[in-house]
Parts: C-alpha cells; sequence; structure tokens
C-alpha cells in the first residue's frame, strides 16, 4: 500500500505547481464567460465571445496573430531542419556551429526586439546598407518591416530566434538517427539525401512537430514581439486582451478574458491537430516495422 | 563535384552563423555610440555616456541585478528539483492518473503565459501575492518548470533503474541508492535544465511586469520603456548587461557539467 503512494509523494511539489496554474487558467475561462462575482456578474454567458466575435478589428487582430504564428512557425521548422540536416550530414554538430546555435537560444525576446530595431529599422544596418548599393536615396523608401500591419518585423524576430531552436531541439536525435541507420541505408546503396527523406525524417518529425507546437502557441500568445515591433492596427490578440484588462472600467474586464480564451481554444485546436499528426506518423511507422 | 557541394554547405552554414552574429555585433557598438546618424554605416561619435549613465547609479544597478539573478536562480533551482521528483513518479511508476499528470506537467506549453498571467493577478492580489517576490517567483516556474521536467524525463529514462536497483538488493536503503547512483549520473541533465529554466525566467517579461506590478525590477522590466522612447545606446547597455550574465551562467553550468562527467565517466547528456 505504502509502495503505491510514492508515486504521488513524488508529484507533490509539481501538483502544487499545476493546482496554481490551473487555478489561473479556470479562473481566466469563467471570467471569459461573464462569471466575475466581485463585480455582481453571476450568469454566465456567451455574450462576450459573440461581441468580441462580431468585431471586425478584432477579426482583423485574429487574423494578424495567427498569420505570426503559422508563418514563423512554420518557416521555423521548414529552415531548421534543412540548417540541422546540413550540419548533421557535414558533421558539423558540436563546437563553433553548436555554440552559435545556443546564441539565441538565451537570448531574451526583448532583447531580440532591440536586434530587429537596429537591423530593420528605415533608420537601420539594412536600410544604410541599401542607401550604400544605391538602391535607395532616403530611408522613407525602406520597406517597413518593423511596425508594419503585415508583422513581417515580428516574424523575422521570431524566425531568428526560433530556427535555432529547432535545431537544438532535434538535433541530437537526427545525428544519432543519422548514424546508426543512415550508414545501413548508405551501405544498402541509398544515396545521403534519400537517406535523409525516407529515414532520418520520418523518425525525427514527432520531435519536429512538437518543436513547431511550441513555437506556434508560444507566437500566438506572446507579448513582448507584437507589443514592441508591432503596428498600432492590427494590433496582436495578446496585446489587445491587455489593453482591456488594464483598461480602468472593470466591465472591460470579461472582454480581455474573451480574447485570452480564443487565444486558448486556438491553441488547443492546434494542439489536437499536431497531435493527430504525431499519432498518424508514429502509427505509419509501426505499421512499416510489422511488415 | 562532391568539392562544389561541401563548399556550398559551408557558405550556407556560415552565413547562418553570420546572420546570428550580426545583431549581437550591433548591440556591441551601439553601447558605445554617442553619435550615429544617416546614412552612415559607422557610428561619427563613441563615447562611453551610456555605459556611465547606469554605473553611475551603482546602488540601483547591484539591486537590479541582485533581485533578477536571485529570482531567476531560485526558480531554477526549484525547477530542477521538482523536475527530478517528477520525472521519476513518471519514468518509474505506474499509478493511476499518470497520464494526466504527464499531460498536465506540459501543459504550461499550451497555454501562453498572457492568459495565464491575467487569470491568476486577481487571486495573487487577495492572497497578497501580487508585487512580491515571491509570487514572481511562483509565476516564473509555473512556465520554467516544464522545460525542467522534460529535459529530466529524457535524463532519467536514460539513466534507468537497474544500477539502483543492484544496489537496493545488495542493501542499501531506496534514499541511499537514489543519492549514491542514480543522482551523479543525472547531474549533467540538472545542470542543463538548471540553465534552460534559468533562461526562461530571466527572459520573462509579461509575467514579471503583471505579477511584479512594476515593483519587481528585473533587466526586461527596465529595458523595456528605453526601448520603446528609442533611447539605443541605454537599451543597448542593459541588454549587453542581460546577455552577459546569461552567458556567465550557461559557461559556468556546462563547465560543471562537464567536469562531472568526466568524473562520473558517463556521457554528458546535452
Amino acid at each position: 500500500m505504502r509502495e503505491k503512494l510514492v508515486p504521488y509523494g513524488l508529484l507533490l511539489p509539481q501538483i502544487i505547481v499545476t493546482v496554481i496554474f490551473l487555478a489561473g487558467l479556470i479562473t481566466g475561462i469563467t471570467q471569459s464567460l461573464g462569471v466575475i462575482p466581485a463585480l455582481g456578474l453571476t450568469e454566465p454567458t456567451l455574450k462576450y465571445y459573440r461581441e468580441v466575435l462580431s468585431d471586425t478589428g478584432i477579426l482583423i487582430s485574429i487574423g494578424y496573430s495567427l498569420r505570426i504564428a503559422v508563418i514563423s512557425s512554420f518557416m521555423a521548422a521548414v529552415i531548421g531542419v534543412f540548417l540541422c540536416a546540413l550540419m548533421v550530414t557535414g558533421k558539423k554538430t558540436g563546437g563553433g556551429y553548436m555554440r552559435a546555435v545556443q546564441l539565441p537560444i538565451i537570448v531574451p525576446h526583448v532583447v531580440v526586439a532591440l536586434f530587429a530595431v537596429n537591423l530593420l529599422s528605415q533608420n537601420g544596418i539594412m536600410a544604410r546598407v541599401g542607401y550604400w548599393l544605391g538602391r535607395l536615396q532616403d530611408q522613407q523608401e525602406f520597406p517597413l518591416i518593423i511596425y508594419d500591419s503585415f508583422g513581417w518585423g515580428v516574424i523575422l524576430a521570431y524566425l531568428w530566434k526560433e530556427i535555432p531552436f529547432i535545431i537544438y531541439f532535434i538535433i541530437s536525435l537526427m545525428a544519432n538517427i543519422n548514424e546508426k541507420l543512415g550508414e545501413a541505408a548508405t551501405n544498402l546503396g541509398a544515396g545521403r539525401w534519400t537517406v535523409f527523406f525516407k529515414v532520418t525524417l520520418p523518425l525525427c518529425k514527432n520531435n519536429i512537430l512538437s518543436g513547431s507546437l511550441i513555437i506556434f502557441v508560444f507566437a500566438l500568445g506572446a507579448y513582448e514581439l507584437p507589443a514592441i515591433l508591432g503596428a498600432t492596427t492590427p494590433r496582436a490578440l495578446p496585446v489587445m486582451a491587455y489593453i482591456q484588462y488594464i483598461h480602468p472600467d472593470m466591465q472591460n474586464r470579461p472582454f480581455a478574458m474573451a480574447l485570452n480564451g480564443i487565444i486558448i481554444l486556438i491553441s488547443l485546436a492546434s494542439a489536437f491537430i499536431f497531435f493527430a499528426l504525431m499519432e498518424k506518423s508514429s502509427k505509419r511507422l509501426k505499421r512499416r516495422k510489422g511488415e | 563535384m562532391r568539392k562544389d557541394r561541401w563548399r556550398l554547405r559551408t557558405g550556407i552554414l556560415l552565413m547562418f552563423v553570420m546572420v546570428i552574429l550580426m545583431p549581437a555585433a550591433t548591440l556591441i557598438i551601439w553601447v558605445f555610440t554617442e553619435r550615429w546618424s544617416w546614412p552612415d554605416l559607422w557610428p561619427q561619435t563613441f563615447s562611453l555616456r551610456a555605459v556611465r549613465e547606469i554605473t553611475g547609479r551603482k546602488g540601483q544597478l547591484i539591486s537590479l541585478l541582485g533581485s533578477s539573478i536571485f529570482i531567476s536562480v531560485v526558480v531554477a533551482f526549484l525547477s530542477v528539483g521538482i523536475g527530478v521528483m517528477t520525472a521519476r513518479a513518471l519514468v518509474f511508476y505506474e499509478f493511476r492518473g499518470k497520464r494526466f499528470f504527464h499531460f498536465v506537467s506540459m501543459l504550461p506549453f499550451l497555454v501562453p503565459a498572457t492568459v495565464f498571467a491575467m487569470g491568476i493577478q486577481v487571486s495573487f492580489i487577495k492572497v497578497g501575492l501580487n508585487n512580491s517576490v515571491m509570487g514572481v517567483v511562483i509565476a516564473h516556474l509555473i512556465y520554467s518548470l516544464p522545460y525542467a521536467v522534460r529535459l529530466l524525463l529524457e535524463g532519467t529514462r536514460a539513466v534507468g533503474q537497474t544500477l539502483e536497483e543492484q544496489a537496493r538488493v545488495l542493501g542499501a536503503s531506496s534514499g541511499k541508492a537514489f543519492l549514491k547512483i542514480s543522482f551523479p549520473l543525472l547531474v549533467p541533465v540538472m545542470l542543463t535544465g538548471f540553465s534552460m529554466a534559468y533562461v526562461v525566467s530571466f527572459s520573462q517579461y509579461f509575467l514579471t511586469l503583471l505579477i511584479g506590478g512594476g515593483k519587481i525590477k528585473t533587466f526586461a522590466i527596465v529595458m523595456v520603456p528605453y526601448l520603446q522612447s528609442g533611447n539605443r545606446n541605454i537599451a543597448s547597455v542593459y541588454g549587453g548587461l542581460f546577455l552577459g550574465v546569461t552567458l556567465i551562467v550557461f559557461g559556468v553550468t556546462e563547465r560543471l557539467a562537464g567536469k562531472y562527467s568526466k568524473k562520473a565517466g558517463g556521457e554528458y547528456y546535452g
């Protein structure tokens, strides 16, 4: 009997942390349904979601946040896997290259924002290089990369940080597989890239997917980069939510929480899709093994 | 033909390294820049004004360094400690709710910190945790812990249980078996988890802003206003300090991990 309680004992501190986390999450969700007893609101309603979703400005914000999250997670995965493959097949997984990959992982997002301003603003290095190359006469001619309404500045800043994250996330697994199975396949006459696409990539797929999911959710819900590098319109969802949240009129609180609720719904839906994809690829692998 | 391909690969990778390093280089230049107007590629005048301005307020700087590092070190310690226990439970035991616990321990990856922060703030205010170091530590811990747990799950699986079981068969208590056998083997992973958790905490802006109420100062909190008001050299000095401290923490843990794994004769788990 005592033996049975051991795992729960070990999990106790984790459970305490989880309870606090869930408390925050659940408070947010109940408030988004309009239940804030302190304000005399006790009747659950979907009114706030309906109102939020019928506002064109907010729909544009949802599109903006989704676009940033989709493009940055997708491109980070594709470019990250490509570079990782170059490193692995070229046996450049140690030393200097790995140091360079680690750097963006430890650089906080607010510092990345500073980098983006230094390089990409109309007064930044890129614009100046453009001038010296004779491609533009005036700084206003440099395309608006940061503070733009599409979100390129935010996306590029995320990519700088997240491409290395993907590499870091998968490189040891990929190096392992490539060494063990890759050699066998090469001995059987497969070309390097065939080995990569037919053997290494499918086995890394789940790790790549979970890395991309982490990036997707982060880019969807993070405040720093869109707040510092984003345009005034459209604003990203978390920025909108925060503005509503600190609004002096407490009646705005449920709107903030409904925006947060939308972030959660999109995150969970995407997690569902990612997990389904992972399940599918592990099933396919199992089937292949069975043959 | 083969040589061409080799050149192409090296070229692409070197470009990638350049893209990573260039922004960091601009940060260093900006620290010492006084005037750098359009369209010059190099600053017109350098000065130590920004550096002096910050080091001049010594007391402020020391308390900022102190509170930033203190918060993140505490968070990192807690993350590793809790992570070791959670990983042990999830790897070595079969019990009711195992899958559920595994899922919720990773759930913060799926819920952005902004959402959690706005949800928990009211409760934190009620119990007096808002605007306090303790509150910020708890909030950071929630987002640092999953990274530590993820690493420690893999590490614990790799170390396995067989050696510990042998020690127990030979009469060691379970506590002693863990401390003498698994613990030393886990140290390198624990150090990696420590630096990861440290970085996640050190980088938090929104959580610190909301839960710390602007009263708890960390690097991110102090730096952002300068960045937003376009005061680039001051922002760069803070950014540089920020990075310097992180690099030192990473360097130290990596050194320790290297030493430790050599001593233990095991492979470095990275």
